[in-house]
């Protein structure tokens, strides 16, 4: 724990170091290699919700704003123009004008203006029944909840307007999850072949072979990008892409691909590559569904939570660097966690032991023992970072006398199974696109929420949540933040078991590549990254 | 194809022997290989019965401090990723091996003698359309069948094995169809017909038995290709579910990432499978030699 | 013959058609509707979607029309949409077939190769120790799994050779990429090298029992000639017809090589899309390989004809 936090301290000082001295003269040209774990669902990143699509196509398109991709914490308060240059709120915070780069062209051509902002956001924010060319899904609808109209001003001015005052939404537009879409491309065409303004054009998409980008030469930010191209190449078996990587077929792994485990080795076999872990604002929790008896009794619930060991989570997953915390990301990395001794007084953290004797207790008390254990399925998606932490829990569930087997339902089909409920008990993982509070309490734990995987509905957090998602003051907003975060966990919502901290590596001759240590999802736009020769 | 009389069989072969040891005594020394396999067909299987026994851990459980021990005292075979102790697993592993291919060879067996009596033993129309169902099921490999059957049923153990056995049926029921085609023109068919025995009883009594010796030799050479198929199965990630330890699954994707840091967790799970299949292969080998005359070598 | 060739061509398209049948009626019936399966598989979760996704996959029309707009499409070479990349499936398959065929015929050359000489030798050496460590070769070759050896290959490369013989380009001449792939061929041409060398083995043991060998052997043959113009001669047919029985024997083992070596085959392309759930394609994917192993059959059969004259086909 000291180790990597002296770790962090020392990566973020050599990223001050990088930004005050002059930067070494970068190299232009070269493609840049990378492989993908898996083949993305679509090049749409508004309609996928997995890093699969975000990493590898961020780089097609431009944000309005975006999180300073020089700094390691994305915050509300480090946030950069991109296709807008200058915004603006009105007086009462519910009005957000953002002035337009002007000169900017989508890659087939046609000139970037306000329309196709308001053409995106229409669709992010339009109802079923009104969808033309709508998108096939839209899993992030209730980030933009709050949006009631986007209108142009021009062709270079656009107004955002809110139902509330929202600090949050300027974080959600700096997110890499908000891609603005060309308004003259068919939704269809963006899932296969996007079009977007940013610095690499998309050449072609072989599926599960590869992907290819190449550098957008009128690009609107001058000198950049530096690559030439960037090529991927799919491969799922995660230990044929190691070995290549060792023997040095790729400049960059996918994104937190090496495990801690795994990190020993590729130490061992290619001692030059350079590794960073972060956190990647993902974390593995138990969700149990509200309505399938006996598990609709909060008891057995409760008991369950008591039974976690957390440490021995973080301890086998990760070598013991994950981090333990509430819902939202612990700090330093977090910018919104609770305090580490309320933390401490939260049902199922402290002892262990003392923990599992009273979940055996309740259980006990409920008719259970080693005699009459309870069977029960535990579901997740059959990749292994969901496999190896159901297997845990199983494990762990075996001594409240609850007999689990793995239920590995394929990746295609994980999300509506659970979004409908169609599963008992099950192990997930949650990845925070952005840190804060709005989209991970709105996405997880709001009554209506699709992702709401569990049916928890308390119509005092739901107040709650709203009254912090208007509250402009942040040491205020903090207060409520924790409040919710000490509710969730009291009754038992979706309990976290640890926060996911992983490595992502690269050969040495590929620089100006910044990991963000708070999300793992917005620092893909690879126009600062060049290689040396 | 007839039965073959063993003890006249050892006369001939000039081995003046009696009782059950000596018979074994020459067998081995006539079937050396065959002798091996069997040793490790039993090993394979006592493993599999007395897992909980033989076992010296909990194969489920895990232990942080123990991921990824090399091979020692306590952990003979090393431990795994989530300390998990691989030697346990590799036993109780047998018996979900051991499961698969008996049940998937028994099931496979008895759906193929079913549907390789009616066709033989009826002939017509029914051996037509059997014939071309047949036909088109062995239009495709084994795996490729399993796959798609394990994908459509979903996995677990039990749907591994139907998938297996299904695809199991059209070899079967050639073999049974073939022996049952031959025997039905022979005198002694012809006489209990004459006695006015009914027509499925002179299949289950008089063809049956005497289809016996191919069919040993044929399930034998199934259970090795069904320990293959489902350790493919569980490999791509389509087999027996966790927890229980599947030999397939110990060298999926989590295991083999550590092929060079945890060799072990590769290279044990893989030499028992290699093993247990190496040893039916061997006894079916020995047994085709015994039974079916032709390829007396 | 000419009726044996019109019989056997019927038996085929029957065959076929039995298959197209059976692979559509088991992905849309067992265990549920296709269209829950896609539905789920496109992320959908509200109900009115559904409506939707089943007009336009036409998966509300009645379930003959359904299959007739396949078979129909299938005949004239459209193979509908792939449902993940929303391109025609013909565009998705197409282009990974020459791999796979590469990798094939790359391993029945190097089980052919390997198998009939060991085959013979073991066979000529009968109950020798050469015989012994052959035949517990072979043995061994079909019980080790393809993936495990696979993986033992690739770790040995990158440890003792430090590069990993995985197709992550297209490489840019076909001598190097018939270098490329000539390990994963070796990896699954070993299991049916094995099988091939049993079966050679074999056959030549009966030949060689025969009276024509026997009464080539009093005529003062030199054993040499025996063994390898009169026996071998006589046993090529059987191991031809091996050859037929590895062509479905052989997908088996490309499905997890190609898996393990990162290969852009069919085979693997088949599990991606069965874990994708894209019908479209795995119906289309079984179906080609259905077609793949009938044919190769039938030419089999017709060579076998060819090669033996003597065999009558009037059944």
């Amino acid at each position: 724990m000291h180790n990597r936090r002296m770790a962090l301290v020392a990566a973020s000082l050599v990223g001050i170091v990088t930004l005050t001295t002059p930067a070494v003269a970068q190299q232009s040209g070269g493609t840049l290699r990378i492989y993908h774990r898996d083949m993305p669902p679509s090049a749409s990143i508004h309609e996928e919700a997995t890093i699969s699509t975000n990493m590898p196509f961020m780089a097609v398109f431009n944000n309005l704003v975006m999180f300073d991709p020089k700094e390691k914490i994305n915050s509300i308060d480090k946030i950069t123009p991109e296709l807008a240059t200058s915004w603006s709120w009105n007086a009462d915070n519910t009005k957000l004008t953002m002035k337009l780069r002007e000169g900017v062209t989508w890659h087939d051509g046609k000139p970037f203006t306000a329309k196709d902002v308001v053409c995106t956001w229409t669709k992010l924010t339009q109802e079923e029944s009104e969808k033309g060319d709508a998108f096939r899904k839209n899993p992030r609808r209730v980030w933009w909840q709050n949006l009631q109209s986007v209108t142009a001003n021009g062709d270079h001015e656009v107004t955002f307007n809110l139902g509330r005052p929202q600090p949050s939404f300027m974080a959600m537009l700096a997110a890499g999850y908000s891609p603005v879409y060309p308004c003259h491309v068919s939704t269809r065409d963006l899932r296969t072949k996007p079009i977007g303004t940013g610095p690499f054009k998309f050449v072609e998409m072989k599926r599960n072979e590869s992907i290819r980008l190449v550098k957008n030469p009128d690009y609107w930010r001058k000198g950049h990008p530096y690559l030439d191209a960037i090529d991927w190449r799919i491969i799922p078996n995660r230990s044929t892409r190691i070995l290549a990587f060792i023997a040095g077929d790729f400049d960059l792994t996918f994104d937190s691909d090496v495990t801690f485990p795994l990190l020993n080795d590729i130490k061992a076999q290619a001692p030059k590559a350079v590794c960073e872990a972060r956190p990647t604002n993902v974390n593995n929790n138990l969700i149990v569904n509200q309505e399938a008896p006996p598990f609709d009794n909060p008891k057995i619930r409760q008991a369950m939570l008591l039974a976690l060991d957390r440490k021995a989570f973080s301890d086998i997953l990760s070598h013991g660097h994950a981090v333990l915390g509430a819902s939202m990301l612990p700090a330093p990395e977090g910018v919104w966690s609770m305090p580490k001794e309320m933390l401490n007084e939260l049902p199922g953290f402290g002892d262990h032991t003392k923990n599992l004797a009273e979940a055996r207790k309740i259980m006990e008390g409920l008719g259970y023992g080693p005699d009459k254990t309870l069977k029960v399925k535990v579901s997740t998606r059959n990749i292994p970072i969901y496999r190896d932490p159901g297997v845990i829990l199983i494990d762990q569930l075996k001594k409240i006398y609850i007999e689990g087997e793995l239920e590995p339902i394929d990746t295609p089909v994980w999300h509506a199974k659970v979004a409908r409920k169609d599963y008992t008990v099950g192990m997930n993982l949650t990845g925070v696109g952005v840190d804060d509070p709005d989209v991970n309490f709105y996405e997880n734990f709001t009554c209506k929420s699709e992702r709401n995987y569990t049916g928890y509905c308390n119509p005092d957090v739901e107040k709650l949540i709203e009254a912090q998602s208007r509250e402009i003051d942040k040491e205020k907003r903090k207060k409520v933040v924790w409040e919710i975060d000490r509710k969730l966990a009291e009754d038992a919502a979706r309990p976290v078991i640890s926060h996911n901290v992983e490595n992502t590596c690269w050969q040495p001759r590929l620089k100006g590549l910044i990991l963000q240590h708070n999300s793992i999802y917005n620092g893909w736009r690879f126009d600062d990254v060049w290689l040396e020769k | 194809m007839s039965t073959i009389d063993h003890d006249a069989e050892l006369l001939r072969a000039g081995a003046h022997v009696r009782g059950a040891w000596g018979t074994a005594g020459f067998l081995i020394r006539r079937y050396p290989l065959g002798a091996a396999g069997a040793v490790i067909v039993i090993v394979f299987v006592l493993a599999a019965l007395l897992a909980n026994v033989v076992a010296t851990f909990d194969p489920t459980a895990t232990s942080s401090r123990n991921s990824l021990t090399p091979p020692g005292s306590v952990y003979w075979l090393g431990a795994d990723f989530m300390g998990r102790d691989v030697f346990s697993r590799i036993v109780h592993g047998a018996r979900i091996s051991l499961a698969v291919s008996v049940g998937a060879t028994a099931l496979g067996c008895a759906a193929g003698i079913i549907v390789g009596l009616m066709s033989g033993y009826l002939g017509g129309w029914v051996d037509l359309v059997v014939q071309r169902i047949m036909d088109i099921m062995q239009a495709l490999p084994l795996l490729v069948m399993a796959l798609v059957m394990a994908a459509s049923l979903g996995p677990s153990l039990q749907n591994t094995i139907i998938a297996i056995a299904i695809a199991l049926v059209p070899n079967i029921a050639r073999v049974i169809r073939s022996s049952t085609l031959s025997l039905r023109e022979q005198p002694f068919v012809e006489a209990a017909r004459a006695t006015g025995m009914s027509e499925l009883r002179i299949a289950v009594r008089h063809v049956l038995p005497n289809t016996l010796a191919p069919l040993i030799v044929l399930a034998t050479a199934q259970l090795g290709s069904a320990i293959l198929t489902e350790a493919s199965l569980s490999f791509l990630g389509l087999g027996v579910p966790e927890p229980h330890p599947s030999w397939g699954r110990m060298l999926s994707e989590s295991a083999a990432e550590y092929i060079r840091t945890a060799p072990w967790l590769v290279i044990f799970p893989g030499i028992a499978i290699s093993l247990a299949v190496f040893g039916t292969n061997l006894l079916g080998d020995a047994l085709r030699d015994m039974l079916d005359p032709r390829e007396r070598t | 013959m000419a009726s044996y060739l019109v019989r056997r061509t019927f038996l085929m398209v029957l065959t076929l058609f039995g298959m197209s049948v059976l692979i559509f009626v088991m992905l849309r019936l067992v265990p549920g509707n296709i269209s829950d399966i896609l539905f789920d598989a496109a992320g959908f979760v509200d109900p009115k979607e559904k409506a939707r996704l089943e007009r336009d996959l036409g998966l509300d029309l009645p379930i003959l029309t359904q299959y007739w707009h396949w078979i129909s499409g299938l005949v004239q070479g459209d193979l509908g949409f792939a449902y993940v990349t929303e391109k025609p499936a013909i565009e998705e398959i197409a282009p990974r077939i020459p791999v796979t065929v590469k990798l094939a015929v790359l391993a029945l050359i190097f089980s052919v190769v390997f198998g009939v000489p060991l085959g013979v030798i073991s066979a000529v050496r009968q109950n020798t120790a050469i015989d012994y460590a052959l035949r517990i070769l072979s043995l061994s070759g079909l019980s080790l799994p393809s993936f495990w050896l696979g993986l033992l290959i690739l770790m040995l490369f990158v440890r003792y050779f430090g590069f990993i013989p995985i197709y992550t380009d297209p490489p840019a001449t076909l001598w190097k990429e018939l270098a490329l792939l000539s390990v994963p061929a070796a990896a699954v041409g070993f299991r049916s090298s094995a099988l091939i060398m049993r079966l050679t083995r074999s056959s030549m043991l009966e030949v060689l029992r025969q009276d024509y060998i026997r009464t080539a052997r009093s005529k003062g043959a030199t054993p040499g000639s025996v063994n390898y113009d009169h026996a071998l001669r006589n046993a090529v047919l059987p191991v031809v017809t091996i050859i037929g029985i590895e062509a479905a024997f052989l997908i088996g083992g490309l499905i997890v090589t190609e898996t393990v070596f990162n290969v852009p085959g069919v085979a693997r392309f088949l599990v991606e899309a069965v874990i994708w759930r894209d019908y479209p394609i795995v119906q289309n994917l079984v179906m080609f390989i259905a077609v793949v192993v009938v044919v190769v059959n039938f030419i089999v059969d017709m060579t076998y004809m060819i090669l033996d004259p003597r065999i009558k086909y009037a059944d």
